[in-house]
C-alpha cells in the first residue's frame, strides 16, 4: 500500500509545471473579440513534441516510453492547471482509441508516428446530440468491394476536440446496424472540417463533415472498446479539472488577500474565508479521487468503471462550482474578458459536458453498485 | 504508487491473526500487555509501529469481534494519553498509563464550560494553589464519560492575571474526588445521556497531579485535540463510529429504495464523497508513513466528514418517508456488525446534529483550515491579549472608577 507519489512522478511533476508556466502563454486569448484560432496551439505543440508528450503512452515495441495512466494524469493536471493550449489532450484520445480498438498493423503502421513525429489525432464519435458514448452515430460506412478494410464513409461526427489540424482521426459509423470505429486520415478532401465558435476558447472544437471519406476498418467494435476508452477519457478530464482548481483556488486566495474593502482585505470576512475552505475541500478532493483514478485503471474493469466515473463526476461539478465561485470573490473585475477567471469558468463547463453530465456518471455507478454489492 | 491494502497474507497480519488466535477472547490488559492498544507509541506502551501495522491491527481486532481499545477508553488512547509520555513525570506514567491503556481506569476530558465552548480559553474553572495542593472551583459541560471515568483531564485557569490561552493548566483528576458532582445533561436524541455537567465545588487536588508546568495547559490541549488517531479506512457518520454512505447504498438497495430516483442520485454523490474522504485518510496515512509533509487534507477532511455524516443519515431518514417520524430501529437494514449505539441510524440521525458542533462548531473548524492552510487573515479576538480579569472590564468604566 502506498498512496503517495514517488520521486520520479514528482519529478514529472515540477519539470512539467516549470515548462508550462514559461511557456504557457494566454495573453493572446485575453484580449477582447478573440477565439479559439488565437489559441497558440502550433507553437505549444512543437515544443511538447520536443519533450516527448505524445510518445507517453505508446508502448515501448511501437517507439514511445510506455507510461502509465498516473504518469498521464500528472501532465494533464498541470495542463489543466494553466489551461495550455495544446492538441495534446485529442492526440491521447485518439492514441488511446488506437491502442484498444486498432489491429497489430494499424498499431504499428500509426503508433510509431505519434511517439516519433507527434502525429496530431482526434476522437470523433459523438452523433448531433453530443453523446460521444451513444450505440449510434451520424455517419455511415459502407463498404467498397475490392479495397479489403477501406470504407467510405459519409456523414458529421460531432464536438470533436483538436479535429483542427488532426492528421488522423478515429471516427464512428455506422456499418450494418453497428458503431465502428474507423482510421480517417484528416488531410483528405473528402473531409471537411466545420470550425465551432465553441465558449472554451483555450482549445480548438469542430465537427468533422464527412463526404465519401476514406476509412480503414478498425477490428474491435465501438461498444466492446467503449468503456476501456471512457474510463480513460474521464480520467483526463477529471485530471485537467483538477490542476484547474488548484489555479482557481491559488489566484482566488491570492486576490482575497489584497483586495481592501471596508477598510480590510476581503479575505477576512468570514464569508469568503468559508468559501474558499470549501473550495480547499473540492480542490483536495478533486486531486485525490484522480490519483485513485488513474491508479484503478491497472487494476480490474469494476474498480477502473467506478473510479473513473467517480474522479469525473466529482471534478466537472467541483470545478463548475469553484469557477464560478471564483468569479463572485474577485467582483467585477472577475466579470471582464481582460481576467483569467472566464477562462477556467468556460473550461469547468466544457470539461462538465463533454463526456456526459455528472448525474450520467453517476447513474453509471448506481448500476455497478446494484450489480455487485461491495 | 499503489492502492492495495495489506494482503491477506500479509506476514504482519498472520502474526496478529495468530496471537488472535491463541487468546481468543483476550482482555484489554492483554491487548495493552502486548502492544495492540497503542500499537504507534514506541516500546514498552506500544510497538513502534507505522501507520499500516495500526491499520492491520485495527483491521484484525474488528475481524475477530473485539471492540476496539480506543473505542472503549478514548481519551488517553486517542488524545491525552501521550502527553503523559512527553511532559508527564516518571510517577505519572507509572500511575495512570497502566491501568488506563488496559482500560481498567476510564478518563474523560473537562475541558469545554457554559460560556466556553469553541472559545475553550475563556473558560472560567480556577485551580488555586494551597500549599501542596490546588482548590478548584467552577462548572464543566458536555463532558463524555465523566460518569463513567475514574479520572479526569481539567483545564483550569491559575492565573488570571494574565491573556486568557497562558493563564491556563492541566491536571489528572480523581472522579471521585469529595466535592465533584456530576450530572447528564438530557440532549436532544432523547435516549443518550452522552452528555454530562460536572460541577466543582472547592476541590482538592495535590499538586503532583499537575500535568507539565502551570501555564501550559493551552498548549497541551490544543495538541490532545489534534492527535487524532487517523479513523482508518471507514469514513462513517458521528465521528467514524456510525454507518457509512457505502452501507447507505447498500441498506437502501436491500430495502429496495435505491430505484427510487429521488433517492438514488443523491446516494450515490454521497457514496462518491464517502469514497473520497476514505482515500483521504489513507494519503494522510501513507505520506506519513513515506515521511511526507502532510498536505491539509486532515484538516480538510474533518471539515468535510462532519457534514458528509450528517447527510448520509438525513437521506437514510429521508427515505422513510412519513414512517420516520415514528421511534423506529428500521430505518434501513444494517449490513455490517452492530458498533454501539450509533449503529442505529434512528438515533444516529437525530443525534446527529451536535457532529457539526462537537470539539469545535464547523465554523470556527472553517476559519481554522482557511487562516492555517490558506493564510488568510485571523479572526479579531478583542479578549486575547488583556488579563483575563480584567476582560470585561471596560476602559471607560475603569476611568470612572479611578
Amino acid at each position: 500500500m502506498n498512496f503517495s507519489l514517488s520521486e520520479d512522478h514528482i519529478m514529472l511533476r515540477d519539470t512539467t509545471a516549470d515548462f508550462l508556466r514559461d511557456q504557457v502563454d494566454l495573453a493572446p486569448l485575453l484580449v477582447p473579440g478573440s477565439d479559439a484560432h488565437q489559441a497558440p496551439y502550433e507553437t505549444l505543440w512543437s515544443q511538447i513534441c520536443e519533450l516527448g508528450w505524445p510518445a507517453m503512452i505508446v508502448p515501448p515495441e511501437h517507439g514511445g516510453l510506455g507510461m502509465t495512466e498516473i504518469d498521464v494524469s500528472i501532465v494533464l493536471r498541470e495542463c489543466g492547471r494553466t489551461l495550455a493550449p495544446s492538441p495534446f489532450l485529442g492526440t491521447l484520445a485518439g492514441t488511446w482509441a488506437l491502442l484498444i480498438g486498432g489491429s497489430q498493423a494499424q498499431q504499428s503502421r500509426w503508433l510509431p508516428q505519434v511517439a516519433e513525429s507527434g502525429l496530431r489525432m482526434a476522437l470523433a464519435t459523438a452523433p448531433a446530440n453530443g453523446d460521444a458514448g451513444a450505440t449510434t452515430a451520424d455517419v455511415v460506412a459502407s463498404a467498397q468491394d475490392d479495397s479489403g478494410d477501406t470504407y467510405r464513409l459519409s456523414g458529421t461526427a460531432h464536438y470533436v476536440v483538436d479535429a483542427p489540424g488532426a492528421r488522423l482521426l478515429v471516427v464512428a459509423a455506422m456499418l450494418e446496424g453497428q458503431k465502428r470505429l474507423f482510421l480517417v486520415k484528416g488531410d483528405q478532401e473528402a473531409v471537411h472540417l466545420e470550425w465551432l465558435d465553441w465558449r472554451d476558447i483555450t482549445r480548438q472544437v469542430a465537427h468533422v463533415h464527412c463526404h465519401e471519406a476514406k476509412g480503414e476498418l478498425m477490428p474491435v467494435d465501438c461498444e466492446a472498446a467503449w468503456p476501456a476508452l471512457r474510463n480513460r477519457l474521464h480520467l483526463a478530464l477529471a485530471a485537467e479539472s483538477a490542476g484547474g482548481l488548484q489555479a482557481v483556488l491559488e489566484d482566488t486566495t491570492n486576490y482575497v488577500k489584497e483586495r481592501v474593502a471596508f477598510g480590510r482585505p476581503i479575505g477576512a470576512y468570514q464569508a469568503i474565508k468559508h468559501g474558499l475552505a470549501d473550495m480547499l475541500a473540492q480542490t483536495e478532493f478533486t486531486a485525490t479521487a484522480v490519483l485513485y483514478a488513474a491508479w484503478a485503471q491497472s487494476q480490474d474493469d469494476r474498480t477502473a468503471t467506478l473510479a473513473a466515473a467517480m474522479a469525473q463526476a466529482y471534478a466537472s461539478e467541483a470545478y463548475r462550482d469553484a469557477t464560478h465561485r471564483s468569479i463572485q470573490m474577485f467582483g467585477a473585475i472577475g466579470f471582464t474578458w481582460e481576467m483569467k477567471n472566464h477562462l477556467y469558468f468556460k473550461r469547468a463547463r466544457a470539461n462538465a459536458e463533454l463526456l456526459g453530465s455528472a448525474a450520467e456518471h453517476r447513474e453509471l455507478i448506481a448500476r455497478v453498485l446494484e450489480a455487485t454489492p461491495h | 504508487m499503489d492502492f492495495d491494502f495489506p494482503a491477506d497474507d500479509d506476514q504482519r497480519r498472520t502474526e496478529v491473526r495468530e496471537w488472535l488466535k491463541e487468546h481468543s477472547q483476550p482482555t484489554y490488559a492483554q491487548l495493552a500487555e502486548k502492544g495492540f492498544t497503542v500499537p504507534h507509541w514506541p516500546r514498552p506502551w506500544g510497538l513502534g509501529a507505522d501507520p499500516e501495522l495500526q491499520m492491520i491491527i485495527d483491521d484484525e481486532l474488528a475481524r475477530a469481534g473485539i471492540r476496539a481499545p480506543h473505542h472503549k477508553n478514548p481519551v488517553p488512547i486517542n488524545n491525552c494519553g501521550q502527553s503523559l509520555l512527553r511532559f508527564g513525570t516518571p510517577e505519572q506514567q507509572e500511575r495512570f498509563l497502566k491501568p488506563a491503556l488496559a482500560c481498567e481506569q476510564i478518563w474523560c476530558m473537562l475541558f469545554s464550560e457554559p460560556s466556553a465552548g469553541s472559545d475553550v480559553g475563556a473558560l472560567r474553572t480556577t485551580a488555586r494553589r494551597e500549599g501542596d495542593h490546588y482548590v478548584v472551583r467552577g462548572q464543566k459541560m458536555w463532558t463524555s464519560l465523566a460518569d463513567k471515568a475514574h479520572i479526569g483531564v481539567l483545564v483550569a485557569r491559575t492565573d488570571p492575571s494574565v491573556p486568557k490561552h497562558a493563564g491556563l493548566s492541566q491536571f489528572l483528576v480523581d472522579m471521585n474526588s469529595p466535592g465533584i458532582t456530576i450530572r447528564p445533561i438530557a440532549d436532544m436524541s432523547g435516549e443518550s445521556g452522552e452528555y454530562n455537567e460536572v460541577f466543582f465545588d472547592d476541590v482538592i487536588v495535590p499538586a503532583d497531579r499537575l500535568l507539565g508546568k502551570e501555564g501550559d495547559g493551552w498548549k497541551l490541549s490544543m495538541q490532545q485535540l489534534q492527535t487524532e488517531r487517523v479513523a482508518l479506512s471507514r469514513p462513517g457518520a458521528i465521528w467514524g463510529s456510525g454507518p457509512s454512505a457505502r452501507e447507505l447504498v447498500d441498506g437502501l438497495v436491500a430495502a429496495g429504495r435505491f430505484k427510487n430516483t429521488l433517492v438514488r442520485d443523491e446516494a450515490v454523490k454521497l457514496w462518491i464523497e464517502g469514497e473520497i474522504l476514505r482515500l483521504l485518510a489513507l494519503r494522510s496515512l501513507s505520506d506519513r508513513m513515506n515521511a511526507r509533509e502532510s498536505g491539509p487534507e486532515g484538516a480538510v477532511r474533518k471539515m468535510v466528514a462532519a457534514p458528509h455524516g450528517q447527510r448520509v443519515l438525513d437521506l437514510a431518514k429521508r427515505s422513510q418517508g412519513v414512517a420516520g417520524m415514528v421511534k423506529n430501529r428500521d430505518v434501513l437494514p444494517m449490513t455490517r456488525a452492530e458498533r454501539g449505539p450509533f449503529s442505529n441510524w434512528d438515533h444516529a440521525f437525530w443525534w446527529s446534529p451536535a457532529v457539526t458542533l462537537g470539539v469545535g462548531t464547523q465554523e470556527v473548524l472553517k476559519n481554522v483550515v482557511s487562516e492555517r492552510v490558506l493564510g488568510l487573515p485571523r479572526e479579531k479576538d478583542p479578549t486575547r491579549h488583556t488579563p483575563f480579569s480584567q476582560i470585561g472590564k471596560t476602559p471607560a468604566s475603569q476611568g470612572k472608577a479611578a
